[in-house]
């Protein structure tokens, strides 16, 4: 194994690594699931909380109202992660593309501080 | 056991990878929502070969190129690339593998150094150092020009830092979008003899040129694209004697 490494090209470490990555189905793509299941869980958070409140305030029984602050807590916990996962799957795009178009801004107010592109 | 490796800059394609396509499109269909760009495209390159993909404009090189670098979607057809069909892989992990498309208008970023230019390619896990080795060592105008804006440089010498930013990953496939846009005829020259040089390394390469005598000279095999079909394709001599009528669609 040691003298096939050894006399390894490029183009053979190319195939080698090809063959060992794992490359997903696009069909089975979960990017718009969990955007979906993140936009469902914002949604969820406050109902909870809301209903927590509903709960806490309708009762003057103090258990009844401390399982209201744990419902209100779940629902916080899962507002916060439902934007955790539309950040995740949504706005990333949206600050890829921005980069992208920062920098051909960039590029393009270069063009314009030098001068028309200098050809040799 | 330790593993030894032969540093890839020195080391000539072999006979066996030779002979397998590092690169194959079939059949490949893309486009531009209700618009097909690409009727079934078949192209293979090989280590070590140069493939010129000729045409005029608007006839599916650039899509093409963004196919197998998996920046735009294939509709139909396969991508493979080393043997092995990966038709739905991300760009990321093509780029990771060894893909490299040094893109039309060369995508530097002309408010940096030429030296912050090179640093950029670190996400390959190579040191800065080992980079400027790399970059410098094949253009040594570039070390030059090391501290100088890269807008500020002439149009060849940008072409020259794009050129060393896509070796400093390493390809094992190098594309290159019209590498003699804008460009003077000696300065092609000279960019196709480095882009010649990095094939005999054993990098499976495919240009896209709109303006055919200066790859000609180089490529090992053309193809010419017309209206997202290869009408023709062959040894680079039999290609330039027709390409006038090609292009106009008067032989096929």
């Amino acid at each position: 194994m040691t003298e096939a490494r050894i006399t390894e090209t490029r183009a053979d470490r190319f195939i080698r690594e090809l063959r060992a990555m794992k490359i997903p189905d696009p069909a089975a793509g979960r990017a718009g699931l969990w955007l979906r299941t993140g936009v469902a869980l914002m949604a969820a958070g406050p109902v909870l909380a809301l209903l927590a409140y509903v709960l806490s305030h309708g009762t003057t029984d103090p258990l009844a109202q401390r399982d209201a602050i744990v419902l209100a807590l779940f629902g916080i916990a899962l507002a916060v992660t439902g934007s955790a996962l539309f950040l995740r799957y949504s706005l990333t795009n949206f600050l890829r593309f921005w980069l992208a178009r920062q920098s051909y801004d960039l590029d393009r107010l270069a063009d314009r501080v030098t001068g028309e592109e200098i050809g040799v | 056991m330790r593993v030894q490796t032969v540093p890839e800059n020195t080391v000539a394609a072999t006979p066996s990878v030779a002979r397998t396509p590092l690169l194959r499109l079939r059949e490949v269909k893309a486009g531009y929502g209700a618009i097909t760009v690409l009727h079934g495209v078949d192209l293979e390159v090989a280590a070590g070969q140069v493939l010129a993909l000729l045409g005029p404009n608007g006839a599916g090189k650039t899509t093409t190129l963004r196919v197998v670098s998996a920046t735009h979607p294939i509709a139909a057809g396969a991508l493979e690339l080393g043997g092995r069909e990966v038709t739905g892989a991300s760009a990321r992990d093509l780029a990771r593998a060894g893909v490299c498309l040094i893109p039309e208008g060369r995508g530097i970023f002309a408010n940096l150094t030429v030296r912050e230019n090179l640093w950029m390619m670190t996400f390959t896990g190579r040191s800065r150092a080992e980079i400027e080795a790399v970059a410098f060592d094949r253009f040594p105008v570039l070390g030059k020009r090391a501290g100088q804006i890269a807008g500020t440089l002439s149009g060849g010498e940008q072409q020259m830092l794009a050129l060393a930013r896509g070796l400093a990953t390493d390809p094992a496939v190098l594309l290159l979008d019209e590498l003699s846009m804008g460009l003077a005829p000696l300065v092609v020259a000279e960019l196709y003899e480095v882009v010649a040089d990095i094939a005999r390394q054993g990098v499976a390469v495919l240009v896209v040129e709109q303006f055919a005598a200066a790859v000609l000279d180089i490529a090992d095999r053309a193809a010419v694209l017309v209206r997202g079909r290869v009408v023709r394709s062959g040894p680079p001599a039999e290609i330039r004697d027709d390409l006038a009528a090609l292009y106009l669609g008067s032989a096929t």
